[in-house]
């Protein structure tokens, strides 16, 4: 117990000492949590995003005409050749016309005068989920276009293709801002840490003079890393919460962002990002300590 | 004392040698009993802020083996040396007082290090500044003192945590005759208790009638010149 008191007592002083500079580790630290939170965070709204997209995906074969129950069968063991897949529906001349009927609504008299055939007959094919990444579906939608009798394949080309390019870009941001992340929390715990080791070398040496233990001299630095680092890190996590309660309320209503439902982060991975944090500091500052205390 | 008293401190053929050649101490071997009180003396430059150093560890011998309580503390390190630290208490002979806090708390140092409860630390830094007349400096911050004044509270961080070895080096350079008392009716105190006690000074007035060890240190070599009866060993 008075162990702990006494620590306590050193890393008030250690603080009292040095506060200019441990605040501008706090808030140096807040700050590149709060970059790297907030570009995770839309990393994973966007990750969730494409899961609830690709639930709906599905490849749309056109066919030069409609196929016989037997060459059904063929196409349908073609298919399967390639991958497993979730489903295959196979829709007539008739079906189409009555789909695009009805989504026309009350304005089908315009279809008056077309013939009812004038719709290709299609095959609509349901991948697996696991089928999900573009590389997949793009092999997938060659492969089906190379089939015999088919016209052409469609699947949202382009919109899959810029969302893949955007979460890819995402991803980067996201470990560019984690290095960010760790190299700050690490360089400017272990810099204010330093520097509260210069400015007490003469009570350190005498500490070891009287027989401090090396735990004794080092627990309060650790402390104070740990300090910076549960500090910084809430710090960081509550001020993106936040913005993100400020963004909502602003920009809610009929719009952009209604279609993506943004979410907050779990519980778990603030505390995770919090934990990590915590260690990054921790370790920064038990490698000055190494470096300078020399004990 | 009784004859079969067990050493405290032994010193075998130790020298030291300071880069390049300075030698400031050849071939000392001497052995000092559990509860002894044991003066060093010798003019300035004979080795004797060096011999105490040896004793606490602060620094290592050339040549030679020191054993304290039995263990040689040649090659002691970590923990073990830190445990060995604070059972010994050392009145440095420039002080190394933190000049930048408070009396009290450069004598609660010494306690600190071993986990003392703040409550006894602060009755026994109030009892040792009362004893050293200057219970009117607990809060004064010690780069404020007199030399007097600090070198008192340099001997009371050394006693505080009532080690069982006590070093002082010129424990009264900067003193009158009557405070000198006091810090010799203190040191006594300690030794009666039990503690070891090693002084080393060219304070005369210190040893002249003392009935205790005394020896002297010439050019870095020991004579037992001013062996003054009353003890038998
Ligand atoms: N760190 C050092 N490096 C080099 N030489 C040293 C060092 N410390 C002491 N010496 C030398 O060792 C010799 C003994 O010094 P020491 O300090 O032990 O003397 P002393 O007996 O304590 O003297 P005083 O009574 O003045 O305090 C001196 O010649 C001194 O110059
Ligand atoms: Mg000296």
């Amino acid at each position: 117990m008075s162990f702990w008191f006494t620590v306590i007592r050193q890393v008030g002083r250690n603080l009292r000492m040095t506060w200019g500079s441990q605040i501008m580790t706090l808030l140096t630290v807040s700050l590149s949590v709060l970059i790297f939170a907030f570009f995770y965070l839309i990393y994973t709204n966007m990750l969730h995003f494409g899961d609830k997209l690709g639930n709906d995906l599905s490849l749309i074969v056109y066919l030069e005409e409609e196929p016989v129950p037997e060459m059904q069968q063929q196409l349908i063991s073609k298919i399967k050749a390639f991958d497993d897949v979730e489903e295959i529906r196979f829709i007539s001349r008739a079906q189409a016309y009555q789909r695009f009927a009805s989504q026309l609504g009350k304005n089908q008299d315009v279809l008056n005068d077309i013939p009812k055939d004038f719709l290709p007959p299609s095959i609509e094919v349901v991948p697996m989920k696991n089928l999900r990444s573009l590389n997949q579906v793009k092999l997938f939608s060659a492969y089906l276009a190379r089939l015999p009798g088919t016209t052409k394949v469609q699947y949202g080309q382009d919109w899959v293709e810029r969302f893949y390019y955007f979460t890819k870009l995402l991803s980067i941001i996201v470990l560019l801002s984690g290095t960010l992340l760790i190299l700050t929390t690490i360089f400017m715990v272990a810099y204010t840490i330093r520097l509260t080791i210069l400015g007490r070398q003469a009570e350190l040496e005498l500490l070891k003079l009287v027989g401090a233990t090396n735990n004794y001299i080092r627990t309060p630095f650790l402390l104070e890393g740990l300090f910076q680092g549960i500090l910084g890190s809430s710090l960081g996590i509550a001020s993106l919460f936040v913005l993100f309660q400020w963004i909502k309320l602003h920009f809610s209503g009929p719009g952009f962002l209604n279609l993506f439902e943004f979410s907050f982060f779990s519980p778990m991975v603030g505390l995770t990002i919090i934990g990590v944090s915590i260690l990054l500091c921790t370790l920064g500052s038990y490698s000055t300590m190494q470096k300078f205390l020399r004990i | 004392m009784s004859k079969t008293a067990e050493t405290m401190i032994e010193m075998i053929k130790v020298s030291k040698i300071y880069p390049p050649d300075v030698v400031a101490l050849r071939d000392i071997s001497i052995s000092i009993d559990v509860g002894e009180m044991f003066f060093i003396i010798g003019m300035s430059g004979a080795g004797k802020t060096t011999l105490l150093k040896l004793l606490c560890s602060m620094d290592s011998p050339s040549k030679g083996l020191i054993e304290i309580g039995g263990k040689s503390i040649n090659q002691l390190k970590g923990s073990k040396l830190a445990r060995l630290r604070q059972k010994i208490g050392v009145a440095y002979q420039d002080f190394k007082l933190l000049t930048d806090r408070t009396t009290a708390e450069n004598i609660a140092i010494s306690m600190e290090v071993s986990y003392k409860k703040p409550q006894m630390i602060r009755n026994r830094v109030r009892t040792l500044l009362e004893q050293l007349d200057l219970a009117d400096k607990h809060d004064t911050i010690t780069g404020e003192l007199s030399r007097g004044e600090q070198q008192r509270v340099a001997l009371a961080r050394a006693i505080a945590n009532s080690p069982t070895m006590i070093l002082v080096d010129e424990p009264t350079g900067n003193l009158d005759a009557t405070t000198t008392e006091r810090v010799m009716q203190l040191l006594t105190n300690c030794n009666k208790a039990g503690a070891t006690v090693v002084i080393a000074t060219h304070d005369q007035s210190l040893y002249q009638h003392t009935s205790h060890r005394v020896m002297e240190l010439r050019k870095g070599q020991l004579h037992a010149l001013a062996e003054t009866g009353g003890k038998t060993s």
